[in-house]
């Protein structure tokens, strides 16, 4: 059992802003005085308290990520060692840190739970060893849906209730929490080099499957299957001048329904090519704000280098060329994709310095912090770590007017970012961090302090350096545990994975197995993940909508 | 071979080359053979990377691979025009004259075939689960292989800290061994090094290795009776499921426990807590 005792409290879940309470833990869980009569005191007087950071976006685990740690050994040497001791394992942290490493790096931020944005089924079992690999944070996972063929033929033959059963069918065959499109058909036509832009456009290889028609379709079926988190969707056209009006298309198709727009950032974009490009953040957080169906998450970037990893393959072959840096690529059979090409943002680059306001902006022009949420796209803006230098961005007009500094002369006219007052305030940020993404994820027990909830909390001491405070909790609670103390790593316990089963017809394997051994290279029965092989499984609730 | 909707008739729509110093048993398979001399991998993948962007070439510099510039011609052509390119190469390119070298070059060509159309590079792995250690190695370490410990946190240099290099320069005071034969492909050195000092291998057989060491724990076989998982080359990884019981224990529960032995004696690494750095 512990206590927490007079620290000022930030529970957005509950609407306690600021005000003095004292916290009971027992079991893991908040509970009420009566049920917590001995244990550790933690006198918090001056403190204050957050719930624990829970990260909507990220990409730590699994063939992706992986495959960056081997592109960039020149990162790992110039990056802090986690050195073995009997309770710790070794690791490294930087641009793409190793499992272990990654636990202690979002627990030593205040971070307790964290999603992983992008698992093919195809690989799912190698996702999950990872994850199982990372201590003390809670995980979950989305798998990546939206180029898969077939997905995509049955669309095609307007079999929809057909590929709601088969999505429900991968969905639990990879163990996943969720659903991602990643930029729909773009990915299944650059098996052949090509791309998708054009949200009324038929995919390559396709003549009724549009982008847009993926993306309403995946809406509805997971609406309808009642999966708690909805279509988490990376838009087409990432990164592109102009692509804001891909970005608002796709908005229109999906009205009415819920979705959550990953890395808003990268699909904000004005202009027409490189020379013009300008933020587009204004009209696209006009238009967000007048509709309460979408959530999104930030995507910004921060100035030096990191390394970038997105299933949407033709982008990252444009990248390269762009760059003409190291380029990865991983073709996942007839499921998806994905590239990596370290990067280096440079504020005195035009496009660099345009990326960061944009990010900047769009989590300042979005009214409701209940609906924006912070993310680097980790490792795509920058790495995890670097989340408290963002807050401090947030926090101090001030701050962002010297950063504005530095960036080129010519930037005036391409971003609103100079002419933006607002600051955060703690309320707001414990929501953009905590509340509000675990809202988005449907996890109740998480990003908040209410009783019944899990003790997962984070304790501050007041610093006017916001990016130190936030970057060094005093202490880091996770299930009622204490796992960092004044900076130090104190215990590492496994974290869970949340994983969900919709409902779906029991004939889909039979449907799927000859489908599946006419296209894929291993045999069906090895493809679904087995429940043993997930370590502390957590199921949630997926309920079918009426 | 498999068949799909953009290679209906499965083998019969793809086009193999095989390019080697002799005439191997894969010829057999193959559509195109091109007969590349001994230690010129690297000029022939140079030529091919001048001849896809039309750069000029001279006869002599083509002569002196083996391969005709007819057959250059119409290999690069055939690259061109197809849909979807694979290369895959072996250690008869990355360990031959010119090594890692020859290796960028490849994969540089793979790079720069996508200006035309849709080509990828990909490692033969070695028989064995290869490719899972090397998996594994990266996400707990960052690095594949050729890592040192000996600090308490992973560092990484292979030519140093590779286990051949390791042995050769007898640096070790024991070896542990798991499913590898060392003994069997090492250079004498190595192997010398092996029989000096107490090396313990972990295998279902006896192997070259397991008669020079001190100790041979048998284990049962990985996939046929004991359970696992196994990476394929391309990463994928497939669950081993054992068609047999073996009265033999798996190298997982070996390793543990002798992992509990070794934690149960005292530690030489400094305990304590470690902070948290500011990240650079
Ligand atoms: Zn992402």
């Amino acid at each position: 059992m512990l206590r927490i005792t007079g620290g000022s409290v930030y529970d957005p879940a509950n609407s306690i802003n600021g005000e003095v309470r004292d916290l009971y833990i027992a079991d893991g869980k908040f509970v009420d005085k009566e049920s917590c009569d001995s244990g550790r005191v933690i006198d918090a007087t001056g403190m204050i308290i957050f719930p624990g950071g829970v990260d909507v976006h990220t990409h730590v685990a699994g063939g992706s990520i992986n495959f960056a740690r081997a592109m960039t050994p020149e990162d790992h040497r110039r990056t802090q060692a986690f050195i073995r001791t009997k309770t710790r394992r070794s690791g490294l942290g930087g641009m793409a840190p190793t499992t272990f490493a990654t636990g202690y790096l979002y627990a030593g931020m205040g971070y307790t739970t964290v999603n992983e944005a992008a698992v093919p089924v195809l690989s799912a079992r190698h996702t999950h060893e990872e994850l199982s690999d990372i201590p003390i944070v809670d995980k979950s996972s989305l798998v990546l849906m939206a180029n898969n063929e077939i997905f995509l033929d049955l669309l095609e033959e307007g079999e929809t209730e057909r590929a709601k059963q088969v999505i429900a069918w991968y969905l639990w065959a990879a163990k996943a929490y969720g659903i991602k499109a990643v930029n729909p058909g773009g990915v299944a036509a650059w098996k052949y080099g090509d791309n998708a832009s054009q949200l009324t456009e038929p995919v390559s290889g396709y003549k009724n499957v549009t982008p847009g028609n993926i993306v309403a379709q995946l809406a509805q079926i997971i609406d309808e299957l009642g999966i708690p988190h909805p279509i988490h969707l990376h838009c087409n056209n990432l990164g592109a001048p102009g692509n804001v009006s891909t970005t608002l298309e796709t908005m229109k198709h999906l009205e009415g329904r819920r979705a959550h727009f990953a890395h808003l950032q990268y699909h904000a974009y004005g202009g027409d090519d490189w020379g013009t490009m300008r933020s587009a953040s204004v009209e696209l957080a006009e238009y967000f704000n007048a509709h309460p169906n979408m959530t999104t998450d930030a995507g910004a970037v921060l100035f030096g280098d990191t390394v970038t990893i997105t299933a949407d393959g033709p982008w990252q072959h444009l990248l390269y060329k762009l760059t003409g840096r190291k380029w990865g690529n991983l073709d996942v059979e007839n499921e998806t994709g994905c590239g990596i090409v370290p990067y280096t943002y440079k504020p005195s680059n035009l496009v660099n310095a345009v990326q960061w306001a944009t990010g900047l902006e769009l989590l300042l022009l979005i009214d409701d912090p209940w609906r924006v949420f912070m993310s680097t796209d980790h490792p795509n803006g920058a790495c995890f770590w670097r989340y408290p230098e963002i807050l401090q961005l947030l926090m101090s007009a001030d701050f962002r007017k010297e950063c504005m500094a530095c960036l080129p002369a010519n930037i005036k006219n391409r971003i609103t970012l100079p002419e933006i007052d607002r600051e955060y305030t703690l309320y707001e940020l414990a929501t953009i961090i905590s509340a509000g993404p675990a809202r988005a994820l449907g996890l109740k027990q998480k990003g908040n302090l209410g009783v019944g909830a899990d003790a997962d909390v984070v304790i501050y001491n007041r610093n006017v350096n916001i990016a130190e405070m936030f970057g060094h909790p005093r202490y880091v609670i996770k299930s009622g545990e204490i796992v960092i103390e004044e900076g130090d790593i104190r215990e590492t316990p496994d974290g869970r994975e949340y994983i969900i089963k919709p409902s779906f017809d029991p004939g889909t394997d039979d449907f799927l197995q000859p489908l599946f051994e006419d296209r894929y290279c291993m045999s069906f029965e090895n493809y679904p993940v087995e429940m043993e092989r997930i370590e502390n499984p957590h199921l949630q609730d997926c309920k079918p909508q009426q | 071979m498999q068949k799909s909707r953009f290679l209906p008739r499965g083998r019969k729509d793809r086009t193999m080359v095989l390019v080697d110093i002799r005439e191997t048993k894969s010829v057999k398979a193959a559509d195109i053979f091109l007969q590349v001399r001994p230690g010129k991998d690297f000029e022939l993948l140079t030529i091919l990377r001048a001849m896809i962007k039309d750069q000029p070439i001279s006869d002599a510099e083509v002569a002196e691979t083996g391969v005709s510039i007819e057959a250059l011609q119409d290999l690069v052509a055939r690259m061109k025009a197809a849909k979807f390119g694979a290369m895959f190469f072996g250690m008869g390119l990355s360990m031959t004259r010119g090594k890692h070298m020859n290796s960028a070059a490849l994969l540089t060509l793979a790079a720069e075939m996508n200006a035309f159309t849709k080509f990828v590079a990909m490692p033969m792995r070695g028989h064995g689960n290869v490719t899972g250690a090397d998996v594994i190695m990266r996400w707990q370490t960052g690095y594949p292989f050729g890592i040192s410990f000996n600090r308490g946190y992973p560092r990484y240099n292979p030519g140093e800290f590779s286990t051949v290099d390791v042995l050769v320069r007898g640096d070790t005071d024991c070896v542990f061994v798991i499913g590898a034969d060392p003994g069997a492909t090492m250079p004498q050195p190595a192997i010398d090094h092996l029989a000096r000092v107490p090396t313990i291998v972990l295998d279902p057989h006896v192997t070259h290795t397991s008669r020079l060491a001190k100790v041979h724990i048998t284990t049962a076989p990985a996939g046929i009776s004991a359970p696992g998982t196994a990476y394929r080359m391309d990463e994928i990884p497939l669950p081993l499921r054992p068609a047999l019981k073996s009265s033999y224990p798996t190298d997982e529960e070996v390793t543990r426990r002798i992992k509990e032995a070794i934690q149960a004696k005292p530690d030489w690494m400094v305990e304590g807590p470690q902070r948290l750095e500011t990240q650079v």
